[in-house]
């Protein structure tokens, strides 16, 4: 497994924003859904390894991040778009990722053709050397996913990735995630429930920190047969169950 | 197949640990993006409209003209490179990018040291292209010797921790009023703060490059003295060290702990250096030029001598530089100077050529006038010098004048070419005629006692007198307080009507009075009444 969590709990404060998830993940797309609010991005920044767990257990690609020198093993194989992308203005998109690349300790002769695959894989070939400021949202969004897939991570982790995207860059987005989890495991975080139905191979719906969900896209579309508000089928399923959470 | 029933993939290639190249892109992104050289049309205006113009009023003395790099360049530097620095390092707060920058196998201090970096390069090359200007001009019309290097490297060792400190503001306290807060707060310490903080006279003032200044002939008559240099370099070298093992300490940093022990040796080092520096500048001492010695624990030295720290005093420093003085004849009397003032020769001569004539043939008049490095002429009892420096003194057989190198560079900060000119006949006046009371070391005026003044009087009214010969009257003599003793106001009214009635005498009839008088007169045996 290359996600593999216990018990996680994060707390900040007296509010626990991760209140107990027991999750294993391999390789493929792992949809990670749920309302405002229900801790989807503060499990992803532990995944992530920006914040530790104030307890449970956590292990990524068979490692103990709490560890220096695994976690550092760790990094060199992930990947992460934050849900709000910082950048640096005056960096071009090449240098953004490059810099990126640099970071995450890819070897120098190297990161030149890594960096020219992800701005293909992005689509950002004409943006290549334009300045980041003056990049719409939706190529910025472009960016950081380049930026997040350029040491070709084994554990990508995406926090709406979406978000910004017009609907023909959204379905492209869902192409290059099917293709990146042939060999990954790639978690994405998202409200838009028609993201995970494209794409997931597997869903887990966040409520209040909690995990009330887990299976797949057809079976979450199956627990919206008996009711739950919505103008897709899965959006139903996704109803139903926050509705069964809250009652 | 779900992801869950997937199995993990081993890992397809291990990447390699960084490298040396790796390090070098980083800062070729950096140094390609930084904001800094966008300051430097801003600094260049600043450069020509202020240090440069200053240096150029400096006559073309290399430590003269250098000493407007820690003087002005620095400060004006500092604001832009300290604002720049602590806006860079607040990148990662403001853009909002620290979750990228801290899930990173590097940790993100190593970013932020290529950033802080990046800056102080830029800095540096602008600040060295500006003494590039500035010594490139001065080789130009220098008549003797070379640039001074000191005053550059440890200008540039300043730029680099006062960026750190810059720089580790902005990451520790990101936010958009850092850069300037820091900018204002490092132009004010580099110009006044450290001033408050220790004192200009405090032998712990050495330690800032903006506060200790050379002598103005520094490496002229001796080799460039480089004890404060030295310890300078060690106390910013220190102190960079720590801002940045600060910075490297911090839990964001992302250090691990291999890195963490590493960066805290050091920070370890940095402050042992900084603290061997600052116990190093409290042994400082001001010595006569070519000694490493003062002249004694009593005896007031110039502000002008050079410090010296024994530690680091190396003795080779000690040798006078061999030179051949330039002179020109006035009333039979050469007078000469140092080939680095040759510029100066003919307002040295034509200062010191009327009084010259005057006390020809006297006993005591010199034969030979000569400069010496500043701060080799130590105030003797009974002295009054001009400005409170030892500014000149008769001594040797036969007699010769001695003036000190700061009289003639004087002129610069002068408000006159004549205030120049009237300064060094008061220092060759005051010498001849000594007026027989002590001056304090801090250069107030010398103020008799009512009991030693009636002997005191006839002597000041005898300067005043030889002044007002060679054309400088009373009226200036006060203005630019040329005579440097307080006498009571009644007895200074009585002594002021002397020396015009003595000043008034035929030239011969003055002459041979002095000649009958002079020996009783310096002993203090003459009283007003007694002069003609």
């Amino acid at each position: 497994m290359n996600i593999e969590t216990a018990g996680l709990i994060r707390r900040f404060g007296r509010t626990e924003a991760v209140a107990g998830v027991d999750l294993a993940a391999g390789p493929g797309v792992f949809g990670l859904l749920g309302p405002n609010g229900a801790g989807k991005t503060t499990l992803l920044r532990m995944m992530a390894t920006v914040i530790p767990p104030s307890s449970g257990t956590l292990r990524l690609l068979g490692r103990d991040p709490r560890a220096s020198g695994p976690r550092r093993e760790i990094r060199r194989r992930l990947g992460y778009l934050p849900q709000q992308l910082g950048y640096y203005p005056s960096f071009t998109t090449v240098e953004f990722i490059e810099y990126f690349a640099l970071l995450k300790e890819m070897p120098a002769r190297q990161i030149p053709g890594a960096v020219a695959v992800a701005v293909e894989r992005t689509d950002l070939g004409g943006k290549a050397r334009a300045r980041l400021r003056t990049l719409s949202g939706g190529m910025l969004r472009r960016v950081g996913i380049a930026q997040a897939i350029v040491n070709e991570p084994d554990l990508l982790l995406l926090d709406e990735p979406t978000a910004g995207l017009d609907p023909e860059q959204r379905v492209s987005f869902r192409a290059l995630l099917r293709d990146l989890a042939q060999r990954s495991t790639v978690v994405v975080s998202t409200h838009l429930v028609e993201d995970v139905g494209a794409a997931c191979s597997e869903v887990a719906l966040m409520h209040q920190g909690k995990i009330v969900f887990r299976g797949t896209p057809a079976e979450l579309t199956a627990r919206g047969t008996d009711g739950g508000a919505g103008d897709a089928p899965l959006e139903r399923g996704y109803t139903a169950v926050l509705a069964q959470a809250r009652s | 197949m779900t992801a869950t029933q997937l199995p993990a993939r081993p890992r397809a290639a291990a990447l390699r640990p960084p490298s040396g190249g790796t390090a070098w892109r980083l800062l070729r992104l950096e140094l390609r993006r930084s904001p800094m050289p966008w300051t430097f049309p801003l600094l260049a205006a600043l450069f020509a409209f202020d240090p440069y113009r200053t240096a150029m009023g400096y006559p073309a003395v290399w430590t003269i003209r250098a000493s407007v790099l820690p003087n002005k360049m620095l400060p004006d530097f500092v604001v832009f490179v300290v604002g720049i620095a602590a806006w860079v390092g607040s990148r990662d707060g403001r853009r909002h990018t620290l979750d990228l920058v801290e899930m990173t196998p590097r940790p993100r201090w190593a970013g932020q040291l290529a950033a802080w970096a990046a800056t102080t390069i830029w800095a540096i090359v602008a600040f060295l292209a500006a003494t590039a200007v500035l010594y490139g001009v001065t080789a130009a019309q220098a008549t003797w010797g070379g640039p001074p290097w000191w005053p550059v490297i440890v200008s540039c060792a300043e730029l680099a921790a006062l960026a750190a400190l810059g720089f580790t503001a902005g990451a520790l306290f990101p936010g958009r009023f850092t850069a300037p807060l820091a900018a204002v707060g490092a132009f004010v310490l580099s110009l006044e703060g450290f001033n408050n903080a220790v004192g200009r006279s405090s032998a712990f003032a050495v330690l800032s490059p903006t506060t200790y200044v050379p002598a103005n002939d520094a490496g002229v008559f001796y080799p460039y003295p480089p004890d404060v240099a030295i310890d300078q370099l060690m106390f910013l070298a220190g102190l960079t060290a720590v801002v940045l093992g600060v910075l490297g300490l911090a839990r964001s940093s992302g250090a691990g702990p291999g890195l963490r022990r590493g960066v805290a040796v050091l920070t370890a080092a940095g402050t042992a250096a900084a603290l061997t520096a600052v116990g190093l500048a409290g042994t400082a001492r001001q010595a006569l030029p070519g000694t490493s010695q003062p002249p004694s624990a009593t005896a007031p030295l110039s502000m002008q001598a050079p410090w010296v720290i024994p530690a680091l005093h190396d003795a080779a420093s000690d040798q006078p530089r061999p030179y051949t003085p330039v002179c020109q004849t006035v009333a039979a009397v050469p007078v000469c100077i140092h080939p680095a003032f040759r510029i100066y020769l003919p307002d040295v001569a034509a200062a010191l050529g009327p009084v010259l004539r005057v006390v020809a043939g006297l006993p005591g008049a010199p034969v030979r006038a000569g400069q010496v490095a500043s701060g080799s002429l130590v105030p003797r009892s009974g002295q009054v010098n001009v400005g409170g420096l030892p500014a000149g003194e008769i001594s040797g057989t036969p007699p010769a004048f001695s003036y000190t190198a700061d009289q003639v560079p004087a002129r610069a900060f002068a408000e006159s070419r004549g205030m120049f000119i009237t300064s060094l006949q008061a220092a060759l006046v005051g010498a001849f005629v000594p007026a027989g009371v002590s001056q304090p070391a801090t250069g107030a005026p010398a103020v008799p006692d009512r009991r030693t003044a009636p002997a005191v009087a006839p002597r000041v009214a005898v300067q005043e007198a030889l002044l007002i010969d060679v054309g400088v009257p009373l009226a200036t003599q006060r203005k630019q307080g040329l005579i440097a003793v307080q006498l009571p106001s009644a007895l200074q009214a009585q002594a002021d009507i002397v020396a015009q009635r003595f000043a008034g005498l035929p030239a011969a009839a003055r002459h041979a009075w002095l000649a009958r008088h002079l020996a009783a007169l310096r002993a203090g045996h003459v009283t007003l009444a007694q002069l003609p």
